[in-house]
C-alpha cells in the first residue's frame, strides 16, 4: 500500500520538476545582439512597484515609459519603437536577480535602465553577470559612488551624484551661511551615511552633535523623540539630516509635536514630498523653510523647457497622477536613454552603445542643470547640485529665484560654483 | 521503490534533474536553483514546525546567517566553496541552537513573535558593523564552474548543479533521520509533550536539537541563496521572505517532507505565470503587481481550509481510508 504511495509521490515529485522547467521551451538565439529588430528596441527596468520602498518610486517606469511613448508617435529612434518591459523588483535583491534573469533571458532586453537601490544594483551587476555579457545597464538610480567605477562595472552607468559629492556641496554651503550657528548631523549609520560623513570631513565641517540612526530604527517612536531632545540639549540652531524620508518624517513631526524650531537641512534622498506624503499627507507642510538639494529643475518650474515637455507629456499619459520629482527623474531618466540610443545610430549594438556614452555622453542634451561626468574614465552622471527651499506644499524652490550650481568630484575636489550652461532642449524635445 | 532503495531513487532523481538541466534554457536552470533553494529552507521548517511542533516565523534571519557566514569566510579567509557552505550550516546551527535555547521554553504565539523579532532585528546588525558591508552588502564569489565542464557550461548551470545535489543529500538525510530515534522523540513531543516526557523523552533537549538541526539547513538555504545573487545584503533576507518559505511550508504540508517540492515550486512558478497572463492581457498595473500576492495568499487559505496537512498527507490518508473499507 504505502508502496505504491511512495511510487506516486516520487513521481509527482518528478513530473513536477519536468513541467516547472519546460514550461516554455528553447528559444532561437539571434544573430545580432538581443532587442533589437529593425523596428524595435526591447528595454527592461526592475523597480519596487509594490513592497515598503514603492510610495514615489513606483512612478518612475510610468513617467519613463510616458516619454518613450511620446517618443515612438514621433517616429522612434532611428525609426525603431522603444519598448519597456517593467517587473516589480519589491526592493528585495533577490527578487531583483530573479527579475532581471526574465529581462535578460526571457524578454531578451537590449539593455536594463534606470535600476533603483544599491543593493540590488549591486545583486543583478554581480548574479547577472551583465560586464561579461557585455549587456549595458544605463543610468541606475542610486547614489552609491561605487557603481562609477568603470573598472568593477564597466557596462553600468549612474545618473545620480554620489553621495559624497552632495555631502561636500552641502559642506560648503553650511560654511557659507551658517558658520557661526550650532550644527548638528543626523545620519542614516551605514555605508550611505558613511559616503556622507566622508565628504563632510572633505568639506572640513565638524557638527557639535552627531546622531547616527540605524537604517529602519526611524520608524519606531522613540526614535525621532530621542533625536529631538538630544538636539534640543545641545542647542543645535542648524540640523542636517542625511537619511532617508521616513528619517525626515520621523525628525520633522517631533521637532514640530516637542515646539522645536532649528533650521532643517534635509539630503536630497529624504526630502521627497511625495514619499512623505504616502506616510501622512499631514507631514508635507512641516517641510516648508526647510533646504534641499536637487540636480533636475524643480517640477513646478513650468518655465523651464523640459519641466514644460515633460508635464505636457505626462498630463496626457497618467491624467490622475501628480507630477512631482520622481516624475522628472523617470523622465530624465528615458530622456538621456533615447539620447543615447539615438547617438549610437542605426547600427546599434550593445559595445557602441557603451562606447558612445564615454565617448558623447557629457555632451547629451538632458534636462539637469549640472555638467554630466560621462567619460572612458567614469561613468557617473550629473555632478553637483543647486540649493533651494521649501514651500508650503512641499516643493523645492531655488534660493534667490534661479539656480546657483555646485559641482564637484567624489574625490579631493573643490567645491565650486558652475558656470554650465545646459545645451538648448532640441526640438520638440526629441534627441539628434 | 522508494520505500526498498530509496538511496537509488535519490541517484535516479538526479540523473533526471542532470539530464534536464542540459536540456532546458538558462532561465529555467536558473529557476531550477531557487526551487532547489526553496526546497531546503521549506524542509527546514517542516523539521521544526511539523516534526517538533515549535513555529517559526524567522526563518530567513536563519538564513541571513548562513549567507552571512558563507560570503564572509570566503572574502576574509579564502575558504574553498565547499568549506564556505559548511561554515554556513555550522554558524546557523550556533545561531539555532542559542535560539532554541530560549525556544524550548517558549511556545506557540510567544515563539512566533520570538523568531518574528530576529527576523525584523538581525539585518540591521548588518548595518552596525562595517565588516557586514552595510546596505548594499558583501559579494559572494564562488567562481566559475571548472573548465573540465566545457566551456558551453555557463555559471547558472554550475549554482544549479550545486543547489539540486545539496537539496538531494538534504532531504534523503532528513528523511532518514526523521525515521529514526530522533524524528519519533520529535513527533512525540510535538503530539503530547506530557506523554513524551513521561515516556522518558528529554522534550528540552529535543527541541532543541531539532531548532539547531533546522537552522543548520536554513544556513545552508541561505549561502545557496547568497551563491545565485552573488551578494549578500539585508534586503536579501526580508521578513517577506521569512514568510513566503513559511507559505511554501504549509503549501507543501507541514507534517510530511514528501510535499516540499510543491511549496518550493508554488513560490518561484506563480510570479512567472502571472506575469506571462497578466503581459497577454491589457490589465491594470495595480492589478498585475499585487497579483502574485494574492494568489499565493488565496491557496494559503485554501490549503489551510482543504487540505491542512498538505495535499500530500490528505491523498495518503485518503488512500489508507479506501484501503481499510
Amino acid at each position: 500500500m504505502t508502496r505504491t504511495n511512495r511510487r506516486k509521490l516520487a513521481l509527482t515529485s518528478a513530473v513536477l520538476a519536468v513541467a516547472a522547467m519546460t514550461a516554455s521551451s528553447l528559444p532561437a538565439q539571434a544573430a545580432s545582439d538581443p532587442g533589437v529588430t529593425s523596428s524595435s528596441i526591447k528595454l527592461g527596468i526592475t523597480v519596487p512597484m509594490t513592497g515598503i520602498a514603492s510610495p514615489g518610486y513606483n512612478k518612475i517606469p510610468g513617467a519613463m515609459k510616458a516619454y518613450f511613448d511620446y517618443v515612438n508617435s514621433n517616429g522612434g529612434v532611428n525609426g525603431r519603437q522603444i519598448k519597456l518591459v517593467i517587473k516589480d523588483d519589491q526592493y528585495i535583491p533577490t527578487t531583483a536577480v530573479a527579475k532581471a534573469n526574465e529581462l535578460i533571458l526571457k524578454d531578451k532586453v537590449f539593455a536594463l535602465v534606470g535600476t533603483l537601490g544599491t543593493a540590488s544594483t549591486k545583486a543583478i551587476s554581480a548574479s547577472t553577470q551583465l560586464a561579461k555579457r557585455g549587456i549595458p545597464s544605463l543610468f541606475v538610480n542610486t547614489g552609491f559612488s561605487g557603481f562609477a567605477d568603470k573598472k568593477a562595472y564597466p557596462t553600468t552607468f549612474s545618473i545620480l551624484p554620489s553621495y559624497q559629492m552632495e555631502a561636500k556641496i552641502m559642506g560648503k554651503f553650511l560654511k557659507d551661511k551658517y558658520a557661526d550657528k550650532k550644527l548638528a548631523l543626523i545620519y542614516q549609520d551605514d555605508d550611505f551615511g558613511r559616503d556622507a560623513l566622508a565628504g563632510f570631513k572633505q568639506a572640513g565641517i565638524t557638527f557639535g552633535t552627531y546622531i547616527p540612526y540605524a537604517s529602519g530604527s526611524q520608524a519606531l517612536p522613540a526614535t525621532g523623540a530621542g533625536w529631538i531632545s538630544k538636539l534640543k540639549a545641545s542647542g543645535a540652531e542648524v540640523t542636517v539630516l542625511f537619511g532617508v524620508s521616513s528619517a525626515s518624517t520621523a525628525a520633522l513631526a517631533n521637532a514640530y509635536a516637542a515646539g522645536f524650531k532649528t533650521q532643517w537641512v534635509l539630503g536630497s534622498v529624504g526630502g521627497d514630498a511625495t514619499t512623505i506624503a504616502a506616510s501622512n499627507k499631514a507631514y508635507v507642510p512641516l517641510l516648508y523653510g526647510a533646504k534641499g538639494f536637487s540636480f533636475a529643475p524643480a517640477p513646478s518650474d513650468s518655465t523651464d523647457e523640459y519641466i514644460a515637455l515633460f508635464q505636457k507629456i505626462y498630463s496626457v499619459a497618467q491624467p490622475t497622477q501628480t507630477f512631482d520629482n520622481n516624475v522628472v527623474a523617470g523622465m530624465s531618466n528615458a530622456f538621456l536613454a533615447v539620447q543615447a540610443l539615438q547617438a549610437t545610430g542605426s547600427n546599434l549594438t550593445r559595445a557602441g552603445l557603451i562606447k558612445t556614452v564615454e565617448t558623447k555622453g557629457a555632451s547629451f542634451a538632458n534636462p539637469f542643470l549640472t555638467p554630466l561626468g560621462y567619460s572612458a574614465t567614469s561613468h557617473v552622471g550629473a555632478t553637483g547640485y543647486w540649493i533651494g527651499t521649501y514651500d508650503p506644499t512641499g516643493a523645492l524652490k531655488p534660493d534667490g529665484g534661479k539656480y546657483t550650481v555646485y559641482t564637484t568630484d567624489s574625490g579631493n575636489g573643490p567645491v565650486v560654483e558652475s558656470s554650465y550652461k545646459r545645451p538648448a532642449m532640441p526640438a520638440k524635445g526629441l534627441p539628434n | 521503490m522508494l520505500k526498498k532503495h530509496p538511496l537509488t531513487a535519490f541517484i535516479l532523481f538526479g540523473l533526471l534533474l542532470f539530464l534536464l538541466s542540459n536540456r532546458v534554457d538558462e532561465l529555467r536552470v536558473f529557476q531550477g536553483a531557487t526551487v532547489a533553494i526553496y526546497v531546503i529552507a521549506i524542509a527546514s521548517i517542516i523539521l521544526l514546525t511539523g516534526y517538533s511542533g515549535q513555529v517559526s516565523l524567522g526563518h530567513g534571519a536563519l538564513l541571513a546567517i548562513g549567507g552571512y557566514a558563507a560570503a564572509l569566510s570566503r572574502n576574509h579567509w579564502g575558504a574553498p566553496v565547499w568549506l564556505a557552505f559548511c561554515i554556513a550550516v555550522l554558524a546557523a546551527a550556533m545561531g539555532g541552537y542559542l535560539l532554541g535555547l530560549a525556544a524550548a521554553r517558549l511556545s506557540g504565539p510567544y515563539l512566533a513573535g520570538t523568531t518574528l523579532a530576529l527576523a525584523i532585528g538581525l539585518p540591521s546588525i548588518a548595518n552596525q558593523f562595517s565588516i557586514f558591508g552595510g546596505e548594499q552588502g558583501l559579494l559572494f564569489d564562488i567562481g566559475a564552474p571548472p573548465a573540465s565542464l566545457g566551456a558551453d557550461f555557463t555559471q547558472y548551470k554550475w549554482y544549479f548543479w550545486i543547489a539540486a545535489l545539496a537539496a538531494l543529500i538534504i532531504i534523503y538525510w532528513l528523511r532518514n533521520v526523521m525515521n529514526s530515534r530522533y524524528g519519533r522523540n520529535w513527533k512525540a513531543v510535538r503530539g503530547n509533550d506530557v506523554a513524551a516526557e513521561l515516556a522518558g523523552i528529554n522534550v528540552g533537549r529535543n527541541k532543541v536539537l531539532a531548532f539547531t538541526i533546522s537552522a543548520g539547513i536554513a544556513g545552508l538555504a541561505g549561502a545557496l541563496l547568497a551563491m545565485t545573487i552573488s551578494t549578500v545584503s539585508p534586503g536579501a533576507f526580508p521578513l517577506a521572505l521569512s514568510f513566503s518559505l513559511a507559505t511554501g511550508a504549509v503549501l507543501s504540508g507541514v507534517t510530511t517532507l514528501g510535499g516540499v517540492m510543491i511549496g518550493a515550486v508554488t513560490l518561484v512558478a506563480i510570479p512567472e505565470i502571472v506575469d506571462s497572463v497578466v503581459s497577454r492581457y491589457e490589465t491594470s498595473e495595480t492589478v498585475a503587481n499585487n497579483l502574485p500576492g494574492l494568489l499565493v495568499s488565496t491557496l494559503l487559505i485554501l490549503t489551510v481550509l482543504f487540505v491542512p496537512n498538505g495535499p500530500v498527507e490528505q491523498m495518503r490518508a485518503r488512500h489508507e481510508r479506501r484501503a481499510k473499507r
